[in-house]
């Protein structure tokens, strides 16, 4: 009768774009070196903005959909996205069951799993998900068990075994690498796929992460957060080396117009989960974009950003692909602190002086 | 000064939300319990308000406070595949034969019965990407590989599997025979030592490329497959054993251990590091005491180390950076090792 009888309570809650936005660095950090920055998962953080953290899953909120169809866009179009490693079918399977049954509990006013056995009953109401399959058994799914996965939450998948005391990258779905291609690293150790990372092997962080998912208890969860400044200069999450001819001329071009704005910083949370049927570790990637204009709103951020990203060495820079164009970009993000230095505590602004 | 960098955290979440996870101390309760064979009892174990129990690897185990301070270590013999069911099967081992009574408490339980288990662990567990599967068993050590056969058999791989067993005494023989109905799994069954090892020779001689081996049973079972493996020229990464008892130590030398505080605590021959670690008060995790399990691996920083453990690889010994604190010592008389604890 009433058009709020007739008003549909959206899935999530709209929050805006940074109030969610994982901050990758603790307040007071103002120099940033790679190291292993782990720390458990599920804990609730809060920023300059907002807060995140409370799932392993972060579905996006209200963004959760334009994820998902940019996910499954490039997925239909590019099924080598999904790679897997022999022998690891049931690791994908174990990961499902992890996923879902989890999903279920974090989100129960969207996800919804029953089990019979080994029947499960899964539902995705935000994505229109209504599937019944046998775990173990391919054939019930419309896809393999990690691209059914991949298809149901934006985070890229990946999953590592111990191979001759080695861990190696094993099975993955990656849509929305940083500059790799899951089809060229799968099957790799992580030592030879961290080798470019400058400084990353030779000064032990490799080994000792390596040593970390080793030792990952069954009974814990960790997450880790890392960034960079994306090679795009859109919120675009896909700049794998798969569709460099898309996004290879978008820095350049910005670099040229001193566009600085549209530079997005990208933060990746990983979270580590000992899969307890294959002892599979997940190294599952969950990656945000926000934009230069974004951060420059919150002064905080604005003012840690710079100071991060014009302390970081040389090659660390150039590793990360900002060194040719950090020092403007990072003065147009800092220029309203310089502008108007004293504009949060001016008394009279706005205000009639008296004579 | 560290209160921006320590960021209180709102909320604290337990790892894992779904119960079917849980693999903390906890009560679990007997369901079933069988004769699996003479002096062999066969137990199940369901979570007593039915959440489902978590999966586990092949080859796992289950810890079962049997006792006060007592845990005994039993391989599951479920393939670990979403269970609504842990099973074990546990041999009596009488007083006479060195039994401590902790599986005479076992074979007491009931129907009923809730029992504190902790677990499951896994501690051999087949590689993922083995082309072939060659399982070995002797005696009760057919717990692990029965584990290891059904996980074979419900993905789709290839298993052929030697068990040798005392006629009348043999486990799990009717299931390990309708297993190999399947085509993809073949069985051998053989009785006595000298066949055994002919056995074994024959077998470690005849595997495809790729084949990964499982063994479980009493030491000399144990050896005469390390032995088999290697005359057949198996390298020792495709070797793999269970061990469920350790062979005997020697009391071993006075040593030093200086602790992460500087410290300094002595340790006398015919005493563990672990032993004297905690009697000083210094709490280390551990388990079998025999170092079979790795359970009280401890971070070591320098000092020579005798490393008499059945766990550790010779590549993470040549490392010298852990030791398991129940078996291994200094390396010489007056030794000073320091250790992270």
């Amino acid at each position: 009768m009433s058009t709020a009888a007739q008003r549909v309570e959206p899935a999530f809650p709209v929050r805006g774009h940074t109030a969610r936005l994982p901050w990758p660095f603790p307040d007071d950090l103002d120099a940033f070196r790679y190291s292993v920055n782990v720390e458990p998962a599920r804990v609730v953080r809060r920023t300059a903005a907002g807060s995140w953290g409370a799932h392993i899953v972060d579905l996006g909120g209200e963004e959760y959909g334009a994820i998902m169809a940019e996910r499954r866009r490039i997925l239909d179009v590019d099924p080598h996205r999904t790679r897997l490693m022999p022998g690891m079918g049931p690791a994908c399977w174990d990961l499902l069951v992890y996923y879902l049954r989890d999903l279920a509990i974090s989100y129960p006013h969207v996800m919804e799993l029953t089990e019979d056995g080994d029947a499960f009953h899964w539902r995705n109401h935000a994505l229109g998900t209504d599937q019944r399959f046998v775990v173990g058994d391919a054939s019930t799914l419309p896809y393999d068990p990690l691209t059914f996965l991949g298809r149901e939450i934006p985070d890229d998948l990946l999953l590592v075994k111990e191979r001759d005391g080695h861990l190696c990258f094993d099975a993955g779905l990656v849509t929305f690498a940083a500059a790799w291609s899951v089809a060229f690293d799968v099957g790799m150790t992580m030592t030879e796929i961290h080798n470019p990372v400058p400084r990353l092997t030779r000064e032990g962080v490799t080994s000792r992460a390596e040593q970390f998912l080793r030792r990952l208890p069954v009974d814990q969860v960790y997450r880790r957060v890392n960034w960079t400044l994306s090679a795009s200069g859109s919120r675009r999450l896909d700049v794998s080396l798969e569709e460099l001819p898309e996004w290879g001329a978008d820095i350049p071009r910005l670099v040229r117009d001193q566009d600085w704005g549209r530079l997005q910083l990208r933060i990746e949370v990983e979270h580590f989960v000992r899969l307890p049927m294959t002892g599979a570790v997940t190294f599952n990637i969950r990656t945000h974009m926000t934009s230069l204009e974004e951060v420059r709103q919150i002064p905080a951020w604005r003012r840690q950003l710079a100071a991060v990203v014009l302390e970081l060495p040389d090659d660390l820079a150039a590793y990360k692909g900002f060194l040719d164009y950090r020092e403007p970009a990072m003065a147009w993000l800092t220029e309203p602190d310089r502008a108007r230095p004293t504009h949060d505590t001016h008394p009279t602004h706005g205000q009639e002086v008296p004579a | 000064m560290s209160a921006a960098t320590d960021e209180p955290a709102l909320e604290r979440y337990p790892a894992h939300l779904h119960a079917g996870y849980r693999t903390a101390t906890r009560r679990l309760r007997v369901s079933a319990v069988d004769e699996a064979a003479p002096d062999v009892r066969h137990l199940t174990l369901v979570d007593p308000d039915g959440a489902p129990l978590a999966p586990h690897e092949p080859g796992a185990h289950l810890v079962l406070a049997v006792g006060p301070d007592v845990r005994n270590a039993y391989s599951l013999t479920g393939d670990g595949f979403l269970p609504r069911t842990y099973e074990i099967s546990v041999l009596l081992k009488r007083a006479e034969d060195g039994g401590t009574g902790g599986s005479a408490r076992v074979h007491a339980l009931c129907v009923g019965d809730e029992v504190e288990v902790e677990g499951p662990r896994s501690s051999f567990a087949p590689r993922h990407d083995q082309r072939h599967t060659l399982l070995l068993a002797a005696g009760i050590g057919i717990t692990p590989v029965l584990s290891h056969a059904r996980a074979v058999a419900r993905w789709g791989g290839t298993a052929e599997v030697v068990y040798s067993y005392r006629p009348g005494r043999a486990a799990h023989l009717e299931e390990l025979r309708s297993l190999a109905e399947h085509p993809a799994i073949t069985l051998r069954e053989v009785s006595g030592a000298a066949a055994t090892a002919a056995l074994l020779a024959e077998r470690l001689a005849d595997q495809p490329l790729g084949s990964h081996a499982y063994a479980c049973g009493p030491p000399a079972f144990l050896d005469a497959y390390v032995e088999a493996a290697e005359r057949a020229c198996w390298p020792a990464s495709r070797v793999h054993l269970e061990r469920f008892s350790a062979p005997e130590l020697d009391p071993g030398v006075a040593f030093t251990a200086v602790l992460a505080d500087g410290e300094r605590l002595g340790v006398a021959p015919g005493t563990s590091l672990l032993e004297a670690l905690l009697a000083h008060g210094r709490p280390v995790a551990n388990l079998c005491r025999q170092g079979v399990c790795g359970e009280c691996v401890v971070p070591v920083r320098a000092g020579e180390v005798e490393h008499r453990d059945l766990v550790l690889s010779d590549g993470e010994r040549a490392a010298g950076d852990r030791m398991l604190s129940c078996v291994s010592r200094g390396a010489h008389e007056g030794a000073v090792i320091e250790v992270e604890v």
